[in-house]
């Protein structure tokens, strides 16, 4: 439930992944097939020209160096700068605010709740459970409202849809403590920590 | 156990001191992300988000641009390059089958075939994730397939009495696969372990809801 843009990494990914696949076509074809060789001499010849010209019809008066090239690392500082923020993307939307409300009843001024709250709570809640290997609790940001995230790990063979019940009767706790209700994702996970642990062995 | 878990709602209630702000607040109707923000949560948390084949692809790119970068700056500058001149990288791949063994060039096409397809697959495949959602009436809830095979393994386990290691249960979308390795000398009802996976199923109400298949080993374990 982050907030990392999706459809534009599937889209800048096949952009890539297209443009990658066709080079590597061009360079198996180049190594095997004569006919595709003399082809590119031709044509690539005839691009590598053009450009060629371009480089010296902006040349600096007086000097052998073209303005071109301060042109073409321009260009390459912006795309590496939107790499940077392609990557900044991933993975963001963790917020620290759970409930904001604008003057909710007669009294004037507004209300906020910190998403350690709920948090804090829940983890409290949780921790003396011998069913669960860890529990992690984080607020984010979807859709312009913040939403509660818990990831349980339980032990190996605990059954989920009853951890799933136990957990979202806390969570209707919480509502009720907070008066509001927040979207809550549970994701019962299992990782290193449930694979190698020991197995509840009494219920 | 179960007292412990029973009382933990309760203790999470009582502990803030809220009834008095309750009433006034708690009856409302829940704000903007309805059964849509959920579905929509439940969507992205069992897909793939291809956070990794992006932050790759994004220092393939930065790090090209970025050599091309300082190629470019050098001959910018008037210093002699550093690995390349770009222009006579440039004339050497107009001529490229000459100067270069056709077998490197073959390989290193091979290569870049492959980096494409890895990012054009990762991008039009549907990159579902191994987890199934658990319906719930509060929260959004997924699991992974491996929780839902260990819980599974478990009953099946208890039903066939036998021990941990004799049971291996493999989860995928649409199938759920039980093998048991029965004890050598003591009869295995698969009827009964069904009957316990299903029931233990049932009680789970995955989405998508797979369906049960067992086979029982023809060979037993000795002294289990």
């Amino acid at each position: 439930m982050n907030g990392t843009p999706r459809i534009l990494n599937r889209v800048l990914i096949g952009v890539l992944g297209i443009k990658l696949l066709a080079i590597g076509v061009l360079l198996i074809l180049l190594a095997t097939v004569p006919a595709v060789a003399v082809w590119w001499q031709g044509w690539s010849a005839g691009v590598w020209s053009l450009w060629r010209d371009l480089f010296e019809r902006t040349r600096f008066p007086g000097r052998a160096e073209s303005w071109l090239w301060i042109v073409v690392v321009l260009v390459l500082l912006l795309v590496i700068g939107a790499m940077v923020a392609w990557v900044a993307q991933q993975g963001k939307g963790r917020t620290n605010l759970l409930v904001f409300e604008e003057g909710p009843g007669q009294v004037p001024g507004n209300v906020r709740i910190g998403s350690g709250v709920a948090e804090q709570a829940l983890r409290a809640a949780l921790a003396d459970r011998p069913d669960l290997a860890g529990v992690t609790v984080a607020t984010y940001d979807f859709r312009g409202e913040p939403g509660l995230r818990i990831r349980l790990q339980p032990r190996q063979g605990v059954a989920p849809h009853r951890l799933a019940a136990d957990v979202s009767a806390l969570v209707e706790a919480l509502d009720r403590a907070l008066g509001k209700r927040t979207p809550v994702l549970i994701h019962i996970a299992s990782g290193a920590r449930s694979r190698f642990g020991r197995a509840e062995r009494v219920r | 156990m179960r007292p412990n878990t029973e009382h933990d709602p309760n203790h999470g209630n009582d502990a803030p001191p809220a009834p008095s702000a309750a009433p006034t607040v708690g009856g409302e109707a829940p704000a903007g992300a309805g059964a849509g923000g959920m579905e929509e949560i439940l969507r992205r948390e069992t897909h793939s988000s291809r956070a990794v084949a992006s932050i790759i692809a994004a220092v393939l790119v930065a790090g090209l641009c970025g050599y091309a970068l300082l190629e470019t700056a050098v001959r910018a500058i008037g210093q002699p390059p550093w690995l390349v001149d770009p222009q006579t990288a440039a004339e050497k791949v107009v001529s490229l089958p000459n100067g270069v063994s056709p077998l490197l060039l073959g390989v290193t096409g091979a290569v870049v075939v492959m980096a494409g397809l890895f990012f054009f697959l990762n991008a039009v495949l549907p990159g579902r994730r191994a987890r199934h959602i658990l319906r719930d009436r509060r929260a959004a809830v997924v699991v992974d397939d491996e929780v839902i095979a260990s819980a599974l393994a478990r009953r099946a386990r208890v039903a066939a009495n036998v021990s941990q290691e004799q049971v291996m249960v493999t989860v995928s979308r649409q199938h759920v696969q039980v093998s048991v390795r029965p004890t050598s000398g003591v009869p295995l009802s698969p009827d009964a372990v069904l009957a316990a996976v299903q029931d233990e199923l049932g009680d789970m109400t995955l989405s998508p809801s797979p369906d049960v298949r067992i086979t029982v080993a023809s060979t037993g374990v000795v002294g289990a």
